[in-house]
C-alpha cells in the first residue's frame, strides 16, 4: 500500500521537464470521505482562477459517508490541457489522512514537490482483514520522519489536533490550507477571502483562525517540517491471550449442505469422500466461527482454546 | 444419546454451546440439508442463552410445517399445536402463566395464511410474547406449494406457470396491526439475528421477528436459485427484490429488504392493562359495568 | 352470593357460576347466540377470583387459547353454539390429543349452517361425538334443568381435570335460556376434582406414560420436566412416532382411559323403568317433555318409563340395557332429524321396536307428541 517508488519518480522527473512559466502548477489533494477534500480543492481552484489562471479540477468522490478514499486534482496555469496530474508531476501533495498521503506519494515530483500531510490516521476496514488473534494492523508503519526523508520539502503536522484545540476538529482541512498557502504564490488576504466565502457563516471565525494557525505552523517548522514531540506510535492490537482455534465436526449430524465449505473466509474446510465436512487446513483457521453460525445442523463447534491446551474431541 | 454428543464430556471455551439447549436424543434434526430454519433455531437459542432465560420457565409454541417441527428440538416446555394456531394457543398459555417466557415459532404459511387472523390480533393485543416468523416463501412440509410470501413469478408445485399473487410483507402487516416490536433479519447474519431476537424477547409486549430463511431442497431447486451456499449468500445481494419492491431504498443503494428493528411502539402490555383496569374498577365500584 | 339461598338463574348464568365454583380461572370465547351470556358472566366474574377472561378473534382461537391455558395449568373453559362448535372441532381434537383438560359448552341451536340462531335444537348430538376428525376420547354431558346445568358444569370440570380430557357440556337453547330456581352449593375439593400432576424425578420422565389408570401425570410448565406436547401421534415420551406397535399402545391407552373410568363418567336418570314396556330415551328439554308424557301414560295405565342419559357420551349402555329390560318399544324424541336414535338402535335395537319422534322446526317436542307415540306403541 505504501510503495514509495523513488526510482520511478526520479525517471518521471527526468523526462519531459517543462519550464516553470509554461508548466501548470499541479496540486493533488487526497483524503477520505467527510474530511473536506472537495472544499480544499474548490478553495484552491477559485483562488487560482481569481488570480487569472486557467484552472482544471477533477475529483473522485461519492464514498463520502462511508470513509472511502477521495481525491481531487487541481491544475492551474496560463494554459492547462489535461484535467489530471500525471504520475510524478504533482507540485504539491496535500493529504488529509496520513496513509492516503503515502498511497499517492508516487504522484509527487521528488525534485520540486511539496508534501503536506495531516498525521491524523483513519484506519480503513481493509487494514483489519487478518482475523487471527493478535494479528498486526495492515495500516502503514512508516513514521513522518521516514517519509520526510524521502521528499524535498515536507510537512507532517497534527492538523486535526490543531483544529481541535481551536474548538472544531472539522477545520483540520483549513489548517492544511494554511500550510499549503506557504507553498503557493497567493496573498494571505486572498486566501482568507475565498475561504470565508466557502465555509458556513457560523464557522468563519474558527476557519480563519485555523488557516492562520496552519500558515504560522508551516513558517515556524519550515526547516524540519514536523513537530518533534508528536507521538506517532501506532496503537498495538489489544493484548490477548493467544488462542488456538479448533474446529470439531459432529460427523453424524452433518448433512453435506456445503455451506461451511463455501462460506469459510479462509477456505479451511472441504467435503470428504463421504461428503461430510472436514478440516482441510486447520492452520489457516482464525476461529471466526462463521461455519459454526451457519451450520444448519449444529454439526460444527469452534473452540478457541488456550494455545497450550490440547483438548481432544471425545470419541467413543 | 451417543457419548460424543454428551455436552458434559465436550471441551468448552465458554462460548455459547447449543447442545445445552437441545434435546440431544432427537438429533440430528429432520430438516433438509442447508435449511435455514436450523440457523434461525441456533440464533434463537443463542439469544435465550445470552438473556439468561431459565429453560424450565421457557415455553415454545409452534404450529404446523417445517417451522413447526423446530420447537421439538428445544429442551424446554414445548407445544406443537394445530396449523396456524400457535399464537392463539400461546395467548391462552401466557394469560394462564404470565411467569413463563413464551416464544412462538411459526412460518409464512402458518402465520400469514391459515393463521393470518391470529397474527393480526396478536399484534393488536400486545400480550408479552415473541413471534419468530420463519419465512422461507414456501410450504415445504407439504411438498412446495405457493405461500403468501412466495416471490412473484416463482415456480412452485401449485404455481406451475409462475406465481401471479403479490406477497405479504409480514413486517408491514405487523406494524399496521399494532405490534410494538417489529424486526427482520436474514439467517446469513446470524449474530445480528441473535441480537435482534434478544431485543425482541426482552421487549415487554408483543414482538415479531421475521427471519429470512431458505428452503433449498424444494424451493431453491425448482427455481434454479443455486445450492445452499448460493442461496444463503444471495440473501445479502438481494435475492428477493421483487418481494420487497415497495420498501424504501436507502440513500446509497437500493435495499431489497430492510433488516433490523423496523418498528417500536410503546403501548401498555395486554395483561398489565387488563389487571390495572380490573383493579381500578373494583377499587371504585366493586364490580364491572 | 349466599350459597344456601335459592336464587333464580338463567341456564347460561348458572353455567358460568358453576364454572367459577369449580375453580375455573380461564375463559376464552367468541360471541355467538345463544351462548353469549356465559361469556358475559365470565367476563365479569373471572377477574374477581383472579382469573382471566379474553374474547378471542374467532372460535378457533378461543379453543386454541383454552387448550394453551390448560396446558399451562389453568382450569379452562369456553362456550359456543353449533356453528362455533364446528370451528372448535379442530382444537378440540388437539386438546384430546394433548390431553388438555377443558370444558366446552355447546348451547345447541338450529342448523345446518347459520340455521336458526335463536331457536332451540338438539342437533349437535353426533357432532359432539364425531365432530373432530380421527378417533378421540369423548365425554359429553347433557343437563336438562338449570340446577343440573350448575351441578353438571362442576362435574364436567371434575371429569376433565381428573381424566385429562376435554368435556363437552351439551345444552339445548331452551335450557340455556330457561330461568329456574337454583341452590348454589359450594363444591368441596373432592367434588372439584384435582389434576394428576407429575411429581418426582425428571430423569426419564414420560409425559404420556402408560399408567395403571390410563391417565399420565401431567408435567406443569416450570416444574422442570420440560416436556413436549404435540398434536401428532406421539409415543410415551411425547415425541412423534409412527411405529405401529407404539401407536397402537398409546392410542389404546388414550381411548381406553374413558372406558376405564365409566364408574365416574356414567350418569343417567331412570323414571319408572323397572316394569316399563315402553321406554322413552331422551336428553335435555326433550327429556322433560318425555317425563310429562310418561307420567300421563302411567296415569292412563300404560307401563311407560323414561331413561335419561345425563352423560350422553360415552352412552351409558349397560344402564340403558337394564332400564330397557322389559321394554318392547323404545321411543326416542329429539329435536333433530334422528341422531340419538341411532345410538339407541345400536344399544337397544335388538328385539325391540325403536321409534323416533323428531322435530326440526325450531320447536321443542311437546309431551302430547311423545304421549301419542307411546299410545301408538301400546296399540
Amino acid at each position: 500500500m505504501t510503495e514509495t517508488t523513488v526510482n520511478e519518480t526520479a525517471s518521471a522527473g527526468a523526462s519531459g521537464e517543462k519550464t516553470v512559466a509554461e508548466r501548470p502548477t499541479n496540486v493533488l489533494i487526497v483524503g477520505v470521505g467527510g474530511q473536506g477534500v472537495i472544499m480544499v480543492s474548490k478553495v484552491l481552484a477559485t483562488l487560482a482562477q481569481a488570480a487569472g489562471n486557467q484552472v482544471k479540477q477533477s475529483e473522485v468522490h461519492g464514498m463520502a459517508k462511508r470513509g472511502g478514499a477521495v481525491f481531487s486534482h487541481v491544475r492551474f496555469g496560463r494554459k492547462v490541457f489535461s484535467p489530471t496530474i500525471p504520475r510524478g508531476e504533482a507540485d504539491v501533495l496535500l493529504a488529509l489522512e496520513w496513509a492516503e498521503g503515502l498511497r499517492w506519494l508516487p504522484y509527487l515530483n521528488r525534485a520540486r514537490g511539496v508534501f503536506i500531510a495531516d498525521t491524523q490516521r483513519i484506519v480503513p476496514p481493509f487494514a483489519c482483514r487478518n482475523r487471527a488473534d493478535g494479528a498486526p494492523l495492515g495500516y502503514s508503519r512508516e513514521t513522518p520522519k521516514d517519509i520526510l526523508a524521502k521528499v524535498r520539502t515536507g510537512y507532517a503536522l497534527n492538523a486535526t489536533g490543531i483544529a481541535e484545540s481551536l474548538g472544531n476538529r472539522r477545520a483540520a482541512n483549513t489548517v492544511l490550507l494554511g500550510v499549503l498557502s506557504t507553498a503557493l504564490d497567493f496573498a494571505e488576504k486572498d486566501w482568507l477571502k475565498v475561504i470565508e466565502s466557502f465555509v458556513p457563516p457560523k464557522t468563519v471565525e474558527v476557519n480563519r483562525a485555523a488557516f492562520l494557525k496552519g500558515r504560522e505552523w508551516a513558517e515556524r517548522h519550515a526547516d524540519v517540517g514536523l513537530d518533534e514531540d508528536v507521538d506517532f506510535s501506532l496503537p498495538s492490537p489489544p493484548a490477548v491471550e493467544p488462542k488456538r482455534p479448533q474446529v470439531f465436526i459432529e460427523r453424524a449430524w452433518c448433512k453435506s449442505c456445503d455451506i461451511c465449505v463455501k462460506m469459510c473466509p479462509e477456505r479451511c474446510l472441504e467435503l470428504d469422500e463421504k461428503n461430510i465436512a472436514r478440516m482441510k487446513a486447520p492452520e489457516r483457521c482464525t476461529g471466526c466461527r462463521l461455519c459454526e453460525y451457519l451450520c444448519p445442523d449444529f454439526a460444527i463447534r469452534v473452540l478457541r482454546l488456550p494455545a497450550g491446551d490440547s483438548q481432544q474431541e471425545v470419541r467413543p | 444419546m451417543n457419548e460424543r454428543a454428551d455436552p458434559q464430556k465436550l471441551p468448552r471455551d465458554g462460548s455459547f454451546e447449543i447442545r445445552d439447549w437441545l434435546r440431544l436424543e432427537l438429533m440430528p434434526h429432520f430438516m433438509c440439508p442447508g435449511c435455514g430454519h436450523g440457523i434461525a433455531l441456533r440464533a434463537l437459542l443463542w439469544a435465550l442463552d445470552e438473556l439468561g432465560i431459565d429453560k424450565d420457565k421457557l415455553a415454545v409454541v409452534s404450529g404446523i410445517g417445517c417451522s413447526g417441527r423446530t420447537a421439538a428440538y428445544i429442551d424446554a416446555n414445548t407445544f406443537h399445536v394445530t396449523h396456524g394456531r400457535p399464537l392463539a394457543f400461546a395467548t391462552g398459555l401466557k394469560l394462564a402463566r404470565p411467569d413463563l417466557t413464551v416464544i412462538v415459532i411459526s412460518g409464512d404459511g402458518d402465520s400469514l395464511a391459515i393463521g393470518g387472523n391470529h397474527f393480526l390480533h396478536a399484534c393488536r393485543r400486545n400480550l408479552d410474547m415473541t413471534l419468530i416468523l420463519l419465512n422461507n416463501e414456501i410450504y415445504g412440509m407439504t411438498g412446495g406449494q405457493v405461500s403468501p410470501t412466495t416471490t412473484a413469478d416463482r415456480f412452485t408445485t401449485t404455481t406451475p406457470f409462475g406465481n401471479n399473487e403479490p406477497v405479504f410483507d409480514a413486517c408491514e402487516v405487523a406494524k399496521a396491526a399494532g405490534a410494538t416490536f417489529v424486526g427482520r433479519e436474514a439467517t446469513l447474519q446470524t449474530p445480528n439475528l441473535k441480537d435482534l431476537l434478544k431485543h425482541a424477547v426482552a421487549h415487554h409486549g408483543f414482538s415479531m421477528v421475521e427471519v429470512i430463511s431458505d428452503c433449498t431442497e424444494i424451493y431453491g431447486r425448482k427455481n434454479d436459485l443455486g445450492n445452499s451456499p448460493e442461496m444463503i449468500l444471495a440473501q445479502k445481494s438481494g435475492m428477493r427484490p421483487e418481494a420487497y419492491r415497495n420498501t424504501v431504498d436507502q440513500p446509497f443503494r437500493p435495499n431489497p429488504f430492510r433488516t433490523g428493528v423496523l418498528h417500536r411502539g410503546d403501548r401498555q402490555e395486554y395483561l398489565d392493562a387488563y389487571r390495572a383496569r380490573v383493579q381500578a374498577v373494583q377499587a371504585a365500584k366493586g364490580g364491572g359495568k | 352470593m349466599n350459597t344456601q339461598t335459592p336464587v333464580n338463574l338463567q341456564g347460561n348464568h348458572a353455567c358460568a357460576l358453576g364454572a367459577i365454583a369449580a375453580g375455573c380461572t380461564f375463559y376464552a370465547g367468541y360471541p355467538i347466540t345463544p351462548s353469549s351470556e356465559i361469556a358475559e358472566h365470565m367476563a365479569r366474574e373471572l377477574p374477581k377470583v383472579g382469573g382471566v377472561f379474553i374474547q378471542m378473534e374467532d372460535e378457533i382461537a378461543s379453543m386454541a387459547a383454552v387448550t394453551g391455558a390448560s396446558m399451562g395449568g389453568a382450569r379452562a373453559m369456553t362456550a359456543t353454539s353449533g356453528p362455533g362448535f364446528s370451528l372448535k372441532q379442530e382444537n378440540l381434537g388437539l386438546a384430546a390429543m394433548m390431553e388438555a383438560p377443558c370444558v366446552v359448552v355447546d348451547v345447541m341451536r338450529g342448523g345446518p349452517s347459520t340455521g336458526m340462531p335463536t331457536r332451540p335444537s338438539q342437533s349437535d348430538v353426533m357432532q359432539a361425538r364425531w365432530g373432530s376428525h380421527g378417533d378421540r376420547p369423548v365425554i359429553a354431558i347433557a343437563p336438562a334443568s338449570v340446577p343440573e346445568v350448575y351441578a353438571e358444569t362442576i362435574r364436567a370440570f371434575s371429569l376433565a381435570e381428573r381424566l385429562r380430557t376435554p368435556v363437552i357440556l351439551l345444552v339445548d337453547e331452551v335450557i340455556g335460556h330457561l330461568v329456574e330456581t337454583v341452590t348454589l352449593h359450594e363444591p368441596d375439593e373432592a367434588e372439584k376434582g384435582a389434576r394428576k400432576w407429575a411429581e418426582g424425578s425428571r430423569e426419564g420422565f414420560l409425559p404420556y406414560a402408560i399408567t395403571e389408570d390410563g391417565i399420565p401425570p401431567m408435567p406443569r410448565p416450570g416444574d422442570g420436566y420440560r416436556a413436549h406436547a404435540t398434536g401428532l401421534t406421539h409415543g410415551e415420551n411425547g415425541f412423534p412416532t409412527q411405529k405401529p406397535e407404539e401407536v397402537a399402545r398409546v392410542m389404546n391407552r388414550l381411548l381406553g382411559k374413558i372406558e376405564k373410568h365409566r364408574d365416574i363418567i356414567d350418569k343417567w336418570e331412570c323414571v319408572d323403568c323397572e316394569d316399563a314396556e315402553i321406554l322413552v330415551v331422551a336428553i335435555g328439554i326433550s327429556a322433560r317433555a318425555a317425563r310429562a308424557a310418561v307420567r300421563e301414560a302411567r296415569s292412563r295405565g300404560i307401563p311407560a318409563g323414561l331413561f335419561r342419559p345425563i352423560t350422553l357420551w360415552p352412552f351409558p349402555e349397560e344402564a340403558a340395557k337394564r332400564a330397557a329390560a322389559n321394554a318392547r318399544t323404545v321411543i326416542v324424541p329429539e329435536m333433530n332429524a334422528g341422531q340419538l336414535v341411532l345410538e339407541v338402535e345400536r344399544v337397544l335395537g335388538c328385539g325391540r321396536n325403536v321409534r323416533p319422534v323428531n322435530r326440526i322446526d325450531g320447536e321443542p317436542v311437546a309431551p302430547a307428541e311423545i304421549l301419542q307415540a307411546i299410545e301408538e306403541a301400546k296399540a
